[in-house]
C-alpha cells in the first residue's frame, strides 16, 4: 500500500485509489513477465473494482540512455497497454461478495473476459488475467514514519506495528509471454493508471515507482517553496512518460527537500546535491515508472537494481522491476539515509500477514474481516 | 454563457458525466468503513468518521450519526493536539445540530493549524446551516483559492437553494455539475437531493421531483431522495407509488421520517388504522430522538406534531427551539406554522389524526 491515500481525489474513489504496482519476471514460467495492480487498499469484504473506472497497465521498451551521475532512462514512443474494465456486480454470489466479470482488453486487441476473484482467472493464448480480493502484500509502520518526519529523527522501533496487518486489497495480475504480445524490450517501462472511463477517459491516478507521492512527496514542510501545496493532484494528473515543464520545478523542489530530510536522518550526508543543485536522485525517481528487465530470470529482491547499477556505472545482474515480497520500506529508508554507506534502516516489520507465493495469482488469498478472526 | 431563464433541473440520465454506479459506491462505502474499522491512524479515525456521516446521510441511518460523533469524542480525548480530531468532533457536532460547541471544535482547529483552510470551510458550513449566510458567505471567499471550483460552487449551490434564490442557486448547481472531475456519484445526488428540496419549498413539485429522481439515478438507496420523492409524488396525486418507496425505508430506517410520511400519506388515503400504527411508531421515536438529540431533530419532530401527530403545543416547543438554533427561512416558516396552529380555530386546519393518547 505504498501509494495509499495519494491524493485527495484518489481517496474520495477507493476502487480507483491505486496502492501498489509490481512487475516482475514470473516466478513460475521464465517466458512470461508479470504485472500487478492494486487498488482500495483496506478492502472491506465488499468491495468491487468501480464500473466507471479503466484499469490501464502502459509498457514501453526502455533504453538507458545515461549511466553515472546523469543516469537516465529514454523511454520509446512505442506503447503497449492491457485496459481492465469491469461491470456492475449481479445479484447472484454470496452474502457479502457479489459476482463481478471483467475484461481484458490486450495489446493485440484481444479481449480475455473473466470473474473477479476465480484464481485461475480467464486465459488466452499466453495471456492470462486475475482480478479480485487478495491480501494485501505490503507491509510498513506508519506511525512511526509519521513519527520520523514530524520528529526529524528515525523513530522505527525494533518491534514495529504493521498499519495493513490482516487487511486485504483489490488486485488485478497479467501474465502474459512478453515476447509475443510486446516489441522491443528486453527493458520495459511500467506504469499503472486509473482512468474515468468515457469518450475521452481522464486519469485519475498514476503510479510506478513505489513510495514516490507519499513518503517522498508529500511531506510539505521541508519544501520552503510551496510548503501550502497539495501537489499529489497534479502529479497524478501528468503523464508518466511525458511530465509537462509547467510544474516539473515544484514537483523537483518538493523531492529535492523531501529527500535531503531523509538523507539528514542519520547526522550525515550521503547524497550530495549536484552543480544543479538536486538531489542525485531526484530526476531518476520523477522518471517514475518501474524499469524491468524481462529477460532476466526472478529474483526476489530487485527493486532499484537497474538503477543503482546505472549510478554505479556497471550493468545490472538481476531483473530490476518489483517483486511481491520484497520489504520495500527497509530498502527505500536506507537508500534515502545512507545510500547503502551505513547499517540498513530497519522499520521494525519484517514479513506482511501472508507472503504472495510463486505460483499464480501469486497475491495470498484475502484475509477474514476482523469481526471474523476475532 | 447558460440560459437561465427557465428553470433548469438536471436531467435523470447523468449524460456525459461518468460515474461509478451507486450500487457499486454504496458497496465501496461499507467496503470502506469496514476496512477502517480497527484503525491505527488518527487519519483514518477521521476517514473514519467522515465515512459514518456520509451513510447515515445516504441511507438515513441515526445510528451512524450517533457512532461517528462517539468515535470523534474519543479522537480528541485521545490526540488533544490534533487540528483533524476536533475537525471530525465540528462535523459530528453539526450533524446534530450542535453548531455553537462545533464552532468552538473549528476555532481549536484553525488555532491549532492556522495554514489549512478546511477549518475555514467547515466554519462556512456551520454558519450556513446556522441561517448566517452573509457572514458564511465571507468565510467561503476566504477560502476561494484553495479549494476546488467544484466544492466552492457545489457550496455555494446549497448556500443559495437553502435563501430560496433559485436562479443563484441554479448557477452554481450548473457550474458544480460542470466542474466535477470524480467519479463517485455521491457528492453529485446530494446536490441533486438540495436542489429537489428547494424546489419543494417553492412549491414547484415537478421540478422537485426531477432532481429527486436525478438523485436516486445516481444512488438508488439514497433515502432521504426517496423519501422526499414519495412526498411529492403523493402530493402530485400519485400516493401508491409514494407508499411503495415509503414502505421499505419505514421498516429498515431508524430515522422516523418515513413512518412519519407513511402516518400522513395512509391518513390522506383513509387508511387510519394502519396510519395509527406508523404515528405511533414516528411519535415514540421523535419522542426519543428529541430527548437524546434535542437540536437536532426539532426541526423534523416540530413537522410531525404539526401534522399527523396532531400536537401543535409540541410543535410549537420544538419550533422555538429550532429557531434558536438555526435562524433560517425555513425555521422561520416552520416557527410561524406552529403559532398560526396554536391559535384557536387554526390547529384541526392544519393537523392530521386523532390526538395521541401520552
Amino acid at each position: 500500500m505504498s501509494d495509499h491515500f495519494s491524493g485527495p481525489r484518489a481517496l474520495s474513489e477507493p476502487a480507483a485509489d491505486i496502492t501498489d504496482v509490481y512487475a516482475f519476471p514470473a516466478p513460475d514460467s521464465p517466458d512470461h513477465l508479470v504485472l500487478v495492480l492494486d487498488v482500495f487498499g483496506k478492502a472491506g469484504p465488499s468491495a468491487v473494482f468501480s464500473d466507471a473506472v479503466i484499469y490501464r497497465f502502459r509498457i514501453r521498451p526502455v533504453e538507458i540512455a545515461a549511466m553515472g551521475p546523469e543516469t537516465a532512462f529514454a523511454p520509446s514512443q512505442t506503447e503497449f497497454t492491457f485496459d481492465c474494465t469491469f461491470d456492475v456486480p449481479n445479484g447472484t454470489g454470496n452474502a457479502v461478495r457479489r459476482v463481478q466479470c471483467g475484461r481484458c482488453l490486450t495489446p493485440d486487441g484481444r479481449v480475455i473476459s473473466f470473474r473477479a476473484d476465480d484464481e485461475n482467472g480467464g486465459v488466452d493464448d499466453g495471456v492470462q488475467v486475475f482480478a479480485g480480493q487478495r491480501s494485501e502484500p505490503f507491509f510498513l509502520d506508519v506511525r512511526m514514519i509519521e513519527k520520523t518526519a514530524a520528529t526529524g529523527k528515525l523513530s522505527f522501533k525494533p518491534k514495529g506495528s504493521d498499519t495493513l496487518y490482516g487487511t486485504n486489497i483489490l488486485a488485478i495480475v497479467i501474465k502474459f509471454d512478453w515476447r509475443k504480445m510486446l516489441e522491443g524490450g528486453p527493458l520495459f517501462a511500467v506504469v499503472c493508471e486509473t482512468l474515468a472511463a468515457g469518450k475521452r477517459p481522464v486519469r485519475i491516478e498514476r503510479v510506478g515507482r513505489p513510495e514516490i507521492k507519499n513518503v517522498t512527496l508529500s511531506w510539505k514542510q521541508f519544501d520552503q517553496i510551496n510548503r501550502d501545496l497539495e501537489i499529489r493532484d497534479l502529479y497524478n494528473s501528468e503523464d508518466a512518460f511525458d511530465v509537462k515543464p509547467d510544474y516539473f520545478d515544484v514537483y523537483r523542489m518538493r523531492m529535492n527537500a523531501n529527500l535531503a530530510f531523509h538523507d539528514g536522518l542519520d547526522g550525515k550526508i550521503d547524497w550530495p546535491f549536484d552543480q544543479h543543485g538536486n538531489h542525485p536522485l531526484t530526476k531518476l525517481l520523477l522518471a517514475d515508472f518501474l524499469v524491468v528487465d524481462a529477460s532476466m530470470p526472478f529474483a526476489e529482491t530487485s527493486y532499484f537494481d537497474i538503477e543503482r547499477s546505472m549510478l554505479e556505472g556497471r550493468l545490472h545482474t538481476t531483473p530490476g522491476g518489483r517483486w511481491l515480497n520484497q520489504d520495500f520500506m527497509d530498502f527505500v529508508y536506507t537508500l534515502y539515509v545512507n545510500s547503502g554507506n551505513g547499517p540498513p534502516v530497519n522499520d521494525g516489520v519484517d514479513a506482511p500477514i501472508a507472503w504472495s507465493s510463486k505460483a499464480f495469482p501469486y497475491l495470498a488469498p484475502p484475509n477474514p474481516p476482523k469481526g471474523a478472526a476475532a | 454563457m447558460t440560459d437561465l431563464s427557465e428553470n433548469f433541473v438536471p436531467e435523470p440520465e447523468v449524460g456525459s458525466l461518468t460515474l461509478t454506479n451507486g450500487a457499486i459506491a454504496l458497496l465501496n462505502l461499507q467496503a470502506q468503513i469496514d476496512g477502517l474499522e480497527g484503525h491505527d491512524t488518527f487519519a483514518e479515525a477521521a476517514t473514519l468518521i467522515d465515512l459514518l456521516i456520509l451513510r447515515g446521510l445516504i441511507l438515513g441511518r441515526i445510528s451512524d450519526y450517533e457512532r461517528a460523533a462517539q468515535l470523534a469524542n474519543r479522537q480528541v480525548g485521545e490526540a488533544t493536539t490534533d487540528a483533524a480530531a476536533y475537525m471530525a468532533r465540528a462535523r459530528t457536532r453539526a450533524v446534530f445540530h450542535r453548531f455553537a460547541e462545533a464552532l468552538d471544535d473549528v476555532d481549536i482547529a484553525d488555532r491549532m493549524s492556522p495554514h489549512d483552510t478546511a477549518a475555514k470551510r467547515e466554519c462556512a458550513a456551520i454558519l450556513q446551516a446556522q441561517g448566517r449566510y452573509h457572514e458564511a458567505l465571507a468565510a467561503y471567499a476566504t477560502t476561494d483559492d484553495r479549494v476546488s471550483q467544484f466544492e466552492r460552487a457545489a457550496a455555494l449551490a446549497g448556500l443559495w437553494a437553502e435563501r430560496g434564490e433559485a436562479d443563484t442557486a441554479q448557477r452554481f448547481y450548473l457550474d458544480s455539475l460542470r466542474s466535477y472531475r470524480g467519479i463517485s456519484p455521491f457528492p453529485l445526488a446530494l446536490l441533486d437531493f438540495q436542489l429537489g428540496v428547494m424546489w419543494m419549498r417553492h412549491q414547484q413539485l415537478e421540478e422537485a421531483r426531477t432532481c429527486f429522481e436525478a438523485a436516486i439515478a445516481r444512488v438508488p438507496a439514497y433515502a432521504a431522495a426517496q423519501g422526499h420523492l414519495a412526498e411529492v409524488e403523493a402530493d402530485l396525486g400519485n400516493p401508491e407509488s409514494a407508499l411503495t418507496r415509503l414502505y421499505p425505508l419505514a421498516v429498515s430506517s431508524d430515522d422516523p421520517d418515513y413512518a412519519a410520511q407513511l402516518a400522513r400519506i395512509l391518513g390522506e388515503m383513509g387508511w387510519n388504522d394502519e396510519s395509527s400504527i406508523w404515528r405511533r411508531w414516528a411519535a415514540d421515536r421523535y419522542d426519543e430522538l428529541t430527548a437524546t438529540h434535542r437540536e437536532a431533530f426539532a426541526d423534523h419532530a416540530a413537522e410531525f406534531w404539526l401534522g399527523a401527530g396532531n400536537n401543535p403545543q409540541k410543535a410549537l416547543r420544538l419550533a422555538t427551539l429550532n429557531l434558536e438554533v438555526r435562524k433560517t427561512p425555513r425555521a422561520r416558516e416552520l416557527l410561524a406554522q406552529a403559532l398560526d396552529a396554536n391559535t384557536a380555530g387554526a390547529a384541526s386546519a392544519r393537523c392530521s389524526g386523532a390526538p395521541l393518547p401520552n
